[in-house]
C-alpha cells in the first residue's frame, strides 16, 4: 500500500467517525452545492469560557491584547482540547504590588478535554492548571514536547511571570517553571517552541512587547482618552531558551544575538526561509521594522529582514505587526510571510524569491483591497477547502475600544477575515459568522477528525468563536510526525505532499498554538506522495499514500 | 523722524518760542523714552499753543509709543479739528481706533492715507471682506512673506469663502452646489460618513459635476473603499480626460486593488497630462512592478529620482528600487538603494525610540 522505506514506520490511523453533535459526514454528502462559506459557527457543549480582559477608564494598555489559544491532544486520545488563556481583573487605578486576582476561578485559564460526543468537560482543576498566579496577567500560549516525553506540554506567557507547565502524561500538569528557569518576566506575549540547534530538544523564544508596567501607564488621544500607541513605550529585548535535555532552559538571548535588537514584538513563526536546514525567526514588531532572524547554523542569529526585503511596507513605512503565519501561501516551496496589522497599513505579505530575499506582495495576491480598513491579529494559512491551496483566516477587531469615536470607518468589533486562495491570489468569503467581535487569538486544527480543518478564534471580553468546517467532496490528507533522531513531533520539518510545502511547527498566529498535525488537501487526487525533509537532515520519501486518512510518519531511526 | 521734524517746522511758523521750548522739551524726552515728561511738555504746548494741530498730533503720538491707545484719540481727533488734511494725524488715529477696536472708525482715517495692510484688517472687522483681500494683496506685493500680512489675507479670504458659502446655503439650501460645500466641510472635520452622504447628495441633483466625483472618490479612498473610489474617479474622468489629477487618482485607486495594468494605463495618462509629477512616477513605477516590468518601473523611479532629492518620497522610491533590485538578484545595486533609503529616512524622519 505505501512505498516508504519500512512499512513498519507508517501507521495509518483510521479516521474518526463524524461525530454526531457536530455537522453531519453523511448528509454533507447529500448536498450537491457547496455552501459559500466553508464554515458554520457554534457554541460546543461545555465550552463557557469567558476572555475577562478587565477594560478600565485608565486604559491600561494589557486590557486590548489578550488571549491565547491552543488546539492539542493534552491525553492522547485523538481528540483535540483547547486550552484558553484568561486575562484577569484590572482594578481602577491599580495598586502595587499589582494583583490581578487570578486565583478568582472567573480568572482562571481554562483547559477544556474533548470527549467523545464532540461536548468538552472543564478539567482545568483536575489538571492543575488553575494556579495561575495573582501578579500575572495573561496573555499567550505556546505547546510543545520539550522533553519527547509524548505528551503536548503548555507555555503560558503573561505581562509578570509565564508558567512552563510539564504534561504528566496522566491528565495533569506540574508547574515546572522554577525548574526550567523560564519565568521570564516583564510583558511577555507569543512564544514557540522550535529547535534551533537539530539537537532534537524543542527550545524556547518569548517575544516581549516593550518596556511598560501599570504605574507608568498613561493615556493617549486627548479628548479621546485612548489606549497609547506602542511607540510612548520603550522597546524590550525578546527571550531564546535553550533546552538543556534535563528539564532546564539557559537563557541564550545575548549569546545568541536575539537580545542583540530591542523591538515590540507581539507575533512569532518559524521556518527555514532559505532551504539551509536550520529553522529561521519571523518576529512581527508593532509600530517599527519586522524582525528575521536568520539561523547561522552555530547557536547565533543575524537580524535580517531589512537586507532582506521584510521590514517594512512596500513604501519602506514601518509596519505595526501583530500576527504573523511563516508557510508557503503559493506553492512554490518556499516559507513566505505574512503578517497582521492595524487599518491602513494592509496585511504585509512577503513573498519568499528563494534567493535569501522577499519581496512585498500584498497588492498581487488581492490583500490590499481585503484589508485595509481592518485591525488584523491571530492568522493562518490553511486549507480549509482542501483544493490544494493555503487559505487565509485573520481574527480581527481594532486596539482602540472608542475607534468608532474617532474614525467611524474603523471599528473594534469586526468579523474575521477568510479568504480563500486561488493560485495565489486571495478573494474574500463568507465566514459563516454574523457576529462581529474584538478579535485576538486564533488556532487552526481539525475539532472533528473530519479531515477539514476549523478555527478556534478568542473574543476580547466574550466567549470564544468556534469556526466548524462543513467539509466537502476535495480528498485531503493529514500527518502526524513522529520523530526519532529529530525532535519528537518533527517540529523544523520540511513536509512536501504533491507540491505542496507545509513547515512542521504549532506555532505562528497570535498568542496562540495550533494543531501540531500537517494537513493537505488534495483535491480531486486520491493518492499522495510524501518528502520530508527532517530537522536532523534525514530525507523521508513514502509514495502511494492514500487519500483521507490521518498518518503518522515515523522518522527512519538511521540516516 | 523727518515727520517730527517737518511738524516742527510747521509749529516754528505759528508758535510762541515758550511753546516751542515745550515742544523741542517733549520731543528730546520722547527720544529718550521717558514718556510721561514727553507728555506733561507736549500738553504745556498744546496749552501754549491750542490751535497749533502739531502740538496734539505730537501727543497722541507719545500716547501711542506708550501703548496707551485710548488717550491718543482725543489729542488726534483735534489735531484733525484743527487741521482735517494732516495726514500724520489720519495716519495715527486710523492705528489708534484700531487698536482699540473701532474699526468702522478707523477705516476713512486709514483710507485717506492708503495704509492698506492697516485697512485690510478693519475691513475684515466690518465685514468688508472683498475689499480687505484686494488691500492684503496690495501690501503683500510690497511686503511678500510676510508673516503678519499672510495670517491677515489668510484670515480674510477664509471669511470671504465662508460669507459666499453661508449666502448660497441660506438663498438655496437644496441645491447640489449647498450639499456640496456642507460635504467639503464634513471631510476637512473628517466626518466621513457625513460627507459621503452629502456628496451623494449633491451628485444625484448635478450628476455631471467633474469635482463632484473626484471629492467622493477622495472620502472612499480616506477610508479605503477602493471598488468605490474606483467607481468615482472613473466618472470623474469621463467627464474630464483632460485632468491629470483625476487619471492619477483613478490610478493610484486600481493599483490599490492590484489591478497592475489598468493603473499603468491611467497613471501613464496622467503622466502625459502633467509630466514629471513625483508622485504620479512613484505610482507609475509601482504599477509596473507590480504588471513585473521592471524595467518600465526602474525608468519611472530614476526618472523621480532626478526631479525629487532628500525628500521623504525620495526615500521611499530608493526603498522601491532596493526591492526591485533584490527581486532581479541585483544585490549589490539593492544595498545601494537600501543604504540611500536609511540615509534620507534618519534624516526626514524622527528616530525610533528603543530605549
Amino acid at each position: 500500500m505505501l512505498n516508504g522505506e519500512d512499512p513498519k514506520l507508517l501507521t495509518a490511523i483510521p479516521r474518526a467517525a463524524c461525530i454526531p453533535i457536530f455537522l453531519s459526514c453523511i448528509a454533507l454528502g447529500l448536498f450537491a452545492t457547496a455552501p459559500v462559506s466553508p464554515f458554520e459557527t457554534k457554541s460546543p457543549r461545555g465550552l463557557d469560557f469567558v476572555l475577562r480582559n478587565s477594560p478600565t477608564a485608565q486604559k491600561y494598555l494589557i486590557e486590548t491584547m489578550p488571549g491565547g489559544v491552543a488546539l492539542l491532544d493534552y491525553n492522547n486520545d485523538g481528540l483535540l482540547d483547547i486550552f484558553l488563556v484568561n486575562g484577569g481583573r484590572v482594578t481602577s487605578p491599580m495598586r502595587l504590588p499589582e494583583n490581578f486576582d487570578r486565583k478568582n476561578p472567573l480568572y482562571w485559564n481554562r483547559l477544556y478535554r474533548q470527549d467523545r460526543d464532540g461536548s468538552f468537560t472543564d478539567v482545568t482543576e483536575k489538571a492543575g492548571l488553575s494556579n495561575a498566579e495573582d501578579g500575572n496577567y495573561g496573555m499567550g500560549v505556546a505547546v510543545g514536547d520539550y522533553d519527547n516525553d509524548g505528551f503536548p506540554d503548555l507555555y503560558v506567557t503573561s505581562y509578570g511571570k509565564n508558567v512552563l507547565y510539564h504534561n504528566n502524561g496522566d491528565g495533569t500538569f506540574t508547574d515546572v517553571t522554577a525548574k526550567a528557569g523560564v519565568a521570564a518576566g516583564g510583558w511577555s506575549v507569543s512564544a514557540g517552541f522550535f529547535d534551533y540547534d537539530n539537537d532534537g530538544k524543542l527550545d524556547l523564544l518569548v517575544t516581549r512587547y516593550m518596556e511598560w508596567d501599570t504605574k507608568h501607564s498613561k493615556t493617549c488621544g486627548g479628548e479621546w482618552h485612548t489606549y497609547c500607541p506602542p511607540e510612548e513605550f520603550p522597546a524590550t529585548t525578546s527571550i531564546l531558551y535553550h533546552n538543556n535535555g534535563d528539564g532546564t532552559f539557559t537563557d541564550v538571548s545575548q549569546k545568541s544575538g536575539i537580545a542583540a535588537k530591542k523591538g515590540r514584538a507581539l507575533g512569532v513563526a518559524f521556518a527555514d526561509y532559505d532551504d539551509d536546514g536550520f529553522t529561521d525567526i519571523f518576529v512581527a514588531n508593532d509600530g517599527m521594522q519586522q524582525y528575521l532572524y536568520h539561523n547561522n547554523r552555530d547557536g547565533t542569529f543575524t537580524e535580517r529582514a531589512l537586507e532582506a526585503g521584510a521590514a517594512l511596507s512596500e513604501d519602506g513605512r514601518r509596519l505595526s505587526g501583530m500576527g504573523v503565519v511563516f508557510q508557503d501561501y503559493d506553492n512554490d516551496g518556499r516559507p513566505d510571510v505574512i503578517v497582521t496589522e492595524l487599518p491602513r497599513e494592509i496585511y504585509g505579505v512577503y513573498h519568499n524569491e528563494g534567493n535569501g530575499t522577499f519581496s512585498y506582495s500584498s497588492l498581487e495576491t488581492g490583500l490590499g483591497i481585503l484589508s485595509s480598513g481592518s485591525s488584523g491579529w491571530g492568522v493562518g494559512l490553511e486549507d480549509f477547502d482542501n483544493d490544494g491551496w493555503k487559505d487565509l483566516f485573520v481574527a480581527q477587531g481594532h486596539v482602540l475600544d472608542n475607534v468608532e469615536q474617532i474614525d467611524p470607518s474603523l471599528h473594534y468589533w469586526e468579523l474575521p477575515l477568510l479568504a480563500m486562495n486561488h493560485h495565489g491570489r486571495f478573494e474574500r468569503v463568507d465566514t459563516g459568522s454574523t457576529s462581529p467581535a474584538a478579535g485576538r487569538g486564533a488556532a487552526f486544527g481539525d475539532l472533528n477528525n473530519d479531515g477539514w480543518q476549523d478555527v478556534v478564534m478568542t473574543v476580547l471580553g466574550g466567549p470564544p468563536q468556534i469556526f466548524f468546517n462543513h467539509g466537502g467532496k476535495q480528498h485531503w490528507l493529514v500527518i502526524s510526525l513522529r520523530g526519532t533522531r529529530s525532535n519528537r513531533d518533527g517540529f523544523g520539518a520540511r513536509v512536501r505532499v504533491n507540491g505542496q510545502t507545509r513547515f512542521a511547527t504549532s506555532s505562528g498566529s497570535y498568542l496562540s498554538s495550533s494543531d501540531k498535525r500537517l494537513y493537505f488537501g488534495l483535491g480531486a487526487v486520491e493518492t499522495a506522495k510524501i518528502e520530508i525533509a527532517w530537522p536532523s537532515g534525514t530525507r523521508q520519501t513514502v509514495n502511494d499514500v492514500h487519500a483521507d486518512q490521518f498518518l503518522e510518519v515515523r522518522e527512519p531511526e538511521k540516516p | 523722524m523727518i515727520r517730527i521734524l517737518l511738524l516742527f517746522w510747521l509749529a516754528w511758523q505759528a508758535a510762541s518760542p515758550e511753546a516751542l521750548q515745550h515742544l523741542q522739551a517733549g520731543a528730546n524726552a520722547e527720544k529718550q523714552r521717558r514718556f510721561d515728561v514727553a507728555i506733561a511738555e507736549f500738553k504745556k504746548a498744546t496749552e501754549l499753543a491750542p490751535t497749533l494741530a502739531e502740538g496734539f498730533v505730537n501727543l497722541g503720538q507719545v500716547y501711542m509709543e506708550r501703548q496707551d491707545y485710548g488717550a491718543a484719540i482725543s489729542p488726534l481727533k483735534h489735531a484733525l479739528e484743527l487741521s482735517p488734511d494732516l495726514a500724520a494725524a489720519h495716519q495715527l488715529l486710523g492705528y489708534a481706533l484700531l487698536a482699540q477696536g473701532y474699526n468702522a472708525e478707523a477705516i476713512p482715517h486709514l483710507e485717506k492715507v492708503q495704509e492698506q495692510t492697516a485697512l485690510g484688517i478693519a475691513q475684515i472687522g466690518t465685514g468688508q471682506l472683498q475689499q480687505a483681500v484686494e488691500n492684503l494683496q496690495a501690501a503683500l506685493a510690497r511686503h511678500p512673506n510676510d508673516p503678519d500680512l499672510l495670517y491677515y489675507l489668510g484670515r480674510a479670504s477664509g471669511l470671504l469663502s465662508k460669507q459666499s458659502i453661508d449666502t448660497l446655503q441660506a438663498a438655496y439650501p437644496d441645491s447640489a452646489r449647498a450639499h456640496q460645500a456642507l460635504a467639503e466641510n464634513y471631510f476637512v472635520l473628517r466626518q466621513m460618513p457625513q460627507a459621503e452622504k452629502e456628496f451623494l447628495e449633491a451628485l444625484r441633483l448635478r450628476p455631471d459635476t467633474p469635482e463632484l466625483h473626484l471629492e467622493l472618490g477622495l472620502v472612499y479612498a480616506g477610508s479605503a473603499q477602493w471598488p468605490k473610489a474606483e467607481e468615482q474617479f472613473r466618472a470623474q474622468t469621463k467627464l474630464q480626460p483632460g485632468n491629470a489629477e483625476g487619471a492619477y487618482r483613478l490610478g493610484a485607486a486600481l493599483l490599490q486593488q492590484g489591478k497592475a495594468r489598468e493603473a499603468g494605463i491611467e497613471l501613464q495618462r496622467a503622466d502625459r497630462l502633467q509630466p514629471d509629477m513625483p508622485e504620479t512616477l512613484y505610482s507609475l513605477g509601482k504599477a509596473a512592478a507590480l504588471a513585473g516590468d521592471s524595467v518600465a518601473a526602474e525608468r519611472a523611479w530614476t526618472k523621480l529620482l532626478s526631479i525629487e532629492k532628500g525628500t521623504s518620497l525620495a526615500a521611499q522610491t530608493h526603498f522601491a528600487l532596493a526591492g526591485l533590485y533584490r527581486k532581479q538578484g541585483k544585490t549589490a545595486d539593492a544595498e545601494r538603494e537600501t543604504q540611500e533609503f536609511q540615509r534620507l529616512q534618519r534624516s526626514t524622519t524622527q528616530p525610533e525610540r528603543t530605549q
